[in-house]
């Protein structure tokens, strides 16, 4: 099933056909419409202007005004079907860059930085559907191409030849000559948008900078990067108005050469006067279809590359594959490694019985989140097993393990909205709330756990942001719970009433504590040590507390 | 806290800034100005040359004339091409050079601005401008400007010229004008509101994919992937449908501008045929006014449309502007020298809000050397205290000296060399690792920079770097781990090398496995000098000279560590149940 970027493509313009189509043809109209208008200027001059009656004038105006009315509309009605089409292309492939990367066997995120995902789903979701804004256009210039083209022909056949084909190789070099331009100028440009970039980032760690009274030697750094990039800019800017001056010149050159032939022509008698208005107007407006080509064109190209990277994160293999069998409802959470090996892991064995409040301390924080990794599902051992309530973990469905055994992570994510929201997703806020502390946390908030955070709960403390997930956690009363160091950035006081509360909380059901802090390890009923990935030691805190290699993972 | 929003610029204020900066560069305005008259002046000289080969044609004269207005023709668009090339190039310089100036005075006052101040405005409306408005105006002086000038200067002449022409041309073409004055006083006001709207939808759109994809995991693990689905289809939604109503009002718009074109196109072929059958002008003339008039299609539109960009970018030159002309931090004119790294706070007290003080009457005497733990939990104080100390806070009763000597004449600048404090927020400046520490001591050579790192036991990883000191870092470059951006921060203090350092849970976001590292790397950064350790682990306490236990904004315990345990208070609870002893 895997897809390819060209069929993202094509997938996201057939999704669209009835409105790309419409776009199409509409603007088709208009381009020709506006072709036209040149034409019935030369018109209006030949038979009304240079001796023609009051009605012909009338007549031609008349004519002129339906011209008008048609190119408008139909510029209005489709440019507004191409924006739908783009809009909702661009809107069904976020959602399946969203939906892709929330699926349950998860594996989209590897080796995609989450900012690099999001920009796929924003911008390149973006550009792919632009796709169908600029077909349309695309059409459309080949239309306004034949009207010129019939009108110049039935005209003037050496005239018409002249100006058909004469534009391709005056553009082609137009763009020979800007092309060493257009590449300098990018490069100067990436430069001076790094000034705006280091301006942003110095006021980002403004803070840090303070702290170490950094403040005079980044402004200094500024005013250098500043005036680099001034003239970086400069030379984009000079590069690129000798560039525009370079297709002004030509441009020119190719009407005169055309005013000369026409001239010529008219003056034989070959074609009339309006003939000649009518071939200048369009030298000039051929210039639209041409430089709209090259303009789709890029668009074109830049929307295969987003439609590539989109398909890629569609195509991501699974971190772990569905499964069939299910845990019998309801769970006792009897926890068992088997045998276990991943990552870091070598050779685990140890359980968790039902209701248990077992502490783990991993000297190695890779063996943490392998283990941790294994218990959530999030992916399968190498060797070995991890069952609940003696399935093996494995052949279950991603989703209904995570039913079962709820793992938060150390740096869980909070979302948008308010603080009740984010943890409010369980049966026992209440409860959880005082367990976590989450009521000082309330208490020092404008509004209370009805303040609203942005998102990832970027504008709580980190302490704050901990405590409002340990609640989350715990407010699910989940089966079986593992939680990764709840309370690293939670000052001690408050990390032992959390201890207490935790414990208080959770009796009867199975807790997983993977941490190396020792106000948790003392409320725990059983500890494992791992370390090197073994397990190395067994035994409640204060036994532990013995003993020379634990007092050096947890007391040192 | 109320929020106090960072100035903003009036427009008379806009106005002195710009004339002021442009003012610096006059002859340069003066020859950009003339070059791009010079450019469309030229330009405009084609239509007549046009309509004098019509004449040569309608007149039968014998074709070999014609020659000379086509090399004419030639030579008008080698000229124009190269006054405009020339013109444009001048704008720009003009342009960006202010830009740059502008925008370096922004960076320089908003590095400038005291902590306290910046706390009451919320640090995102300082990064909302540096973002959004320092683009908004580089855009507009990049794009729109030159833009608008060029059109608004094509209108102009193009209408001289119809009315040197004939005088009756002008006026025909006039007649487009009301049209085209009500079209833009029925944009405007319906699009402004229309794109802050979209804008902010759009915004409100990536911050929830970044939420739900930043977040994937969670997501996954409380299987909340429908909820947020759904949350992504209705910010996406709504964005879409605030594109369409964009784009039928822009179509709208263009569609009355098309009116305005038919009209005025109509009135001067009207005009021309009067002209023409009262022989006032030849057929050539009535021609060349046609095309002219034809040729105004395009400029007029551009400017109309580029009408709100012009409008948003002065907004946002307001902002800027607003920070730029801050006042400066004031220093004493002398200020007094500390005697030595002592740090005493007496009665010192501190509230945010009138009445809920959040510091009560705290003595502190920390002597030169000596290291101080603050412990207690969160909302007794700790942070405050540090903060007073640091000068980031003025008290609001009882008094700090460093040295011997009051905050308020050591003067801001002094204080920062005096007193360092590293707080729990990590940034890694973004661009070579070098450069980012040399912001803590500029002159620092790169066995300086070797010497710190390897003194907080940093120096190992920055050495298996992709390119070692000159690795990119930061935003967009190699990313460090949390533990690793805290150890930098370790570094800088190093090499800063004030006498008294503050660390406020400078080790608190790394995890469990980190703080032992960064703790170890605390205690090496802090050697020799004066310390307050607001601390997390009680390790990091123990190992203190002396521990000062806070609760409610006041110091309820205080001294060595087995003093504390054996009185039996708050901190000696603690500590059983860290060591593993019932207690």
């Amino acid at each position: 099933m895997s897809t390819t970027g060209r069929e993202v493509l094509r997938r996201s313009i057939t999704g669209q056909r009835r409105s790309v189509a419409l776009a199409s043809l509409l603007t088709a109209c208009h381009q020709g419409g506006e072709a036209l208008v040149p034409v019935v200027i030369g018109v209006v001059i030949d038979q009304a202007v240079a001796g023609g009656s009051v009605g012909t004038l009338l007549f031609w105006l008349a004519v002129l005004a339906v011209l008008f009315a048609a190119l408008s509309t139909s510029y209005r009605l489709g440019a507004r079907f191409g924006e739908r089409a783009a809009e909702r292309a661009a809107h069904d492939l976020r959602l399946d860059v969203g939906r892709r990367v929330l699926h349950p066997g998860g594996g989209a995120e590897a080796g995609n930085l989450a900012g690099e995902l999001v920009s796929i789903g924003t911008s390149d979701a973006k550009r792919v559907g632009q796709v169908n804004g600029v077909l349309p256009f695309g059409v459309a210039g080949l239309a306004g191409l034949l009207v010129s083209a019939v009108v110049l022909l039935t005209m003037s056949l050496p005239l018409g030849l002249l100006v058909l084909l004469g534009t391709p190789p005056m553009l082609y070099l137009a763009h020979l000559i800007g092309k060493p331009l257009e590449r300098r100028s990018e490069a100067e440009q990436e430069r001076s948008a790094f000034a705006s970039g280091i301006a942003t980032d110095l006021v980002a760690g403004l803070r840090v900078l303070k702290g170490v009274g950094a403040e005079r030697a980044a402004v200094d750094r500024y005013r250098r990067t500043s005036q680099d990039s001034l003239r970086a800019t400069l030379r984009a800017a000079r590069a690129q108005a000798w560039h525009n001056g370079a297709l002004l010149a030509l441009t020119g050159i190719f009407i005169a050469v055309v005013a000369l032939v026409g001239g010529n022509l008219a003056a034989a008698g070959d074609i009339s006067v309006g003939d000649l208005v009518a071939a200048v107007g369009l030298a000039q407006y051929l210039i639209t279809p041409f430089s709209i080509f090259s303009w789709v064109n890029g668009e074109l190209a830049q929307g295969r590359a987003s439609a590539g990277r989109i398909a890629d994160v569609l195509n991501a293999p699974s971190a772990v594959d569905a499964g069939e069998a299910t845990i019998p409802a309801p769970a006792a959470g009897h926890v068992r490694l088997s045998a276990l090996s991943r990552g870091a892991l070598r050779d685990v064995d140890f359980e968790a019985r039902p209701g248990e409040l077992l502490g783990v301390v991993a000297t190695d924080p890779a063996a943490a989140t392998d283990l941790l990794d294994c218990l959530g599902r999030a992916a399968d051992p190498a060797t070995g097993s991890v069952s609940v309530d003696a399935v093996d973990l494995s052949t279950v469905d991603p989703s209904r393990v995570r039913e079962v055994v709820l793992v938060a992570a150390h740096d869980a994510d909070l979302f948008a909205g308010t603080v009740a929201e984010n943890f409010g997703t369980g049966p026992l806020t209440e409860e959880a709330m005082t367990a976590a502390a989450v009521d000082e946390v309330a208490g020092a908030l404008p509004d209370g756990v009805a303040t609203e955070v942005t998102e990832r709960g970027r504008s709580l403390s980190g302490g704050q942001r901990q405590r409002v997930a340990l609640a989350r956690a715990l407010a699910v009363d989940a089966p079986v719970l593992v939680l990764h160091d709840p309370t690293t950035a939670v000052d001690t006081v408050t990390e032992a009433r959390i201890a207490a509360g935790l414990a208080e909380l959770r009796r009867g059901r199975t807790t997983i504590l993977v941490t190396t802090s020792p106000a948790l390890l003392a409320a725990t009923d059983r500890v494992v040590l791992l370390d090197d990935g073994r397990i190395a030691g067994e035994g409640s805190h204060a036994d532990l507390a013995g003993r020379a290699d634990y007092r050096a993972a947890v007391l040192s | 806290m109320t929020r106090e929003l960072l100035p903003v610029a009036d427009g008379r204020r806009i106005r002195a800034v710009v004339g002021e900066l442009a003012g610096r560069s006059k002859g340069r305005a003066a020859a950009a100005f003339t070059m791009l008259v010079a450019a469309t002046a030229i330009g405009l000289l084609t239509a007549p040359l046009l309509g004098r080969v019509v004449d040569l044609v309608a007149t039968r004269r014998p074709a070999a004339e014609l020659l000379t207005p086509v090399v004419a023709l030639v030579l008008v668009a080698v000229g124009q091409a190269i006054a405009t090339a020339i013109g444009v190039s001048l704008v720009a310089r003009l342009g960006e050079t202010i830009l740059a100036e502008l925008r370096e005075r922004f960076v320089e006052r908003a590095l400038g601005l005291p902590l306290d101040q910046l706390e009451r405005a919320g640090s995102g409306d300082l990064t909302a401008r540096v973002t959004n408005d320092v683009s908004v105006v580089a855009e507009g002086v990049r794009q729109a400007l030159p833009e608008l000038g060029r059109s608004v200067l094509t209108v102009v002449l193009t209408l001289g010229a119809l009315a040197v022409l004939d005088w009756r041309f002008l006026l025909a073409a006039l007649v487009a004008v009301p049209i085209q004055l009500w079209t833009v006083r029925w944009y405007v006001p319906r699009a402004k509101p229309l794109y802050a709207s979209q804008r902010e939808a759009v915004g409100a759109q990536q911050q929830q994919l970044l939420d739900t994809i930043g977040g994937a995991k969670t997501v996954r693990a409380f299987r909340l992937a429908d909820a947020h689905l759904e949350r992504v289809r209705q910010r996406s939604g709504t964005a879409v449908d605030l594109a369409l109503r964009g784009i039928r009002l822009v179509t709208r718009f263009y569609a009355r501008l098309n009116l305005a074109e038919f009209v005025g196109l109509s009135a001067v072929l009207a005009v021309g045929f009067l002209l023409v059958g009262a022989d006032a002008v030849t057929v050539g003339v009535a021609t060349a006014a046609a095309l002219y008039f034809h040729s105004l299609f395009g400029p007029i539109t551009t400017a109309l449309a580029l009408v709100d960009d012009a409008q948003a970018a002065a907004a946002s030159l307001a902002r800027l502007i607003g920070v730029a002309d801050l006042p400066a931090e004031a220093s004493p004119s002398r200020p007094a020298r500390p005697v030595d790294a002592s740090v005493k706070t007496a009665a010192a007290g501190y509230s945010y809000v009138d009445g809920h003080p959040v510091l009560r009457d705290v003595d502190l005497d920390v002597s030169p050397g000596e290291r101080v733990a603050l412990v207690g939990a969160s909302g007794a104080g700790k942070t405050t205290l540090a903060k007073l100390i640091a000068g980031i806070h003025q008290p609001s009763s009882g008094s700090v000296t460093l040295g011997g000597v009051a905050l308020e004449e050591l003067g801001p600048e002094a204080t920062r060399r005096t007193v360092a404090l590293i707080s729990q927020e990590v940034h890694v400046f973004a661009g070579p690792l070098a450069e980012d520490l040399r912001l803590a001591r500029p002159s620092a050579s790169d066995a300086d920079l070797r010497a710190a790192l390897a003194k907080v036991g940093a120096l190992s990883w920055v050495d298996s770097l992709p390119s070692g000191l000159d690795t990119v870092v930061g935003e967009g470059g190699h990313q460090l781990t949390v533990t690793q951006a805290q150890q930098l921060a370790l570094v800088r203090l190093v090499l800063a090398d004030p006498p008294i350092a503050i660390l406020d849970e400078a080790t608190a976001e790394a995890g469990s496995a980190g703080s032992r590292v960064l703790e170890s790397a605390a205690a090496a950064a802090l050697e020799g000098r004066t310390a307050l350790v607001v601390a997390h682990r009680l390790t990091q306490a123990a190992a203190s000279d002396r521990i000062v236990v806070l609760d409610a904004g006041a110091v309820v315990e205080s001294g060595t560590h087995d003093d504390l345990v054996a009185t039996g208070g708050q901190y000696a609870k603690l500590w059983a149940a860290w060591s593993g002893q019932r207690a």
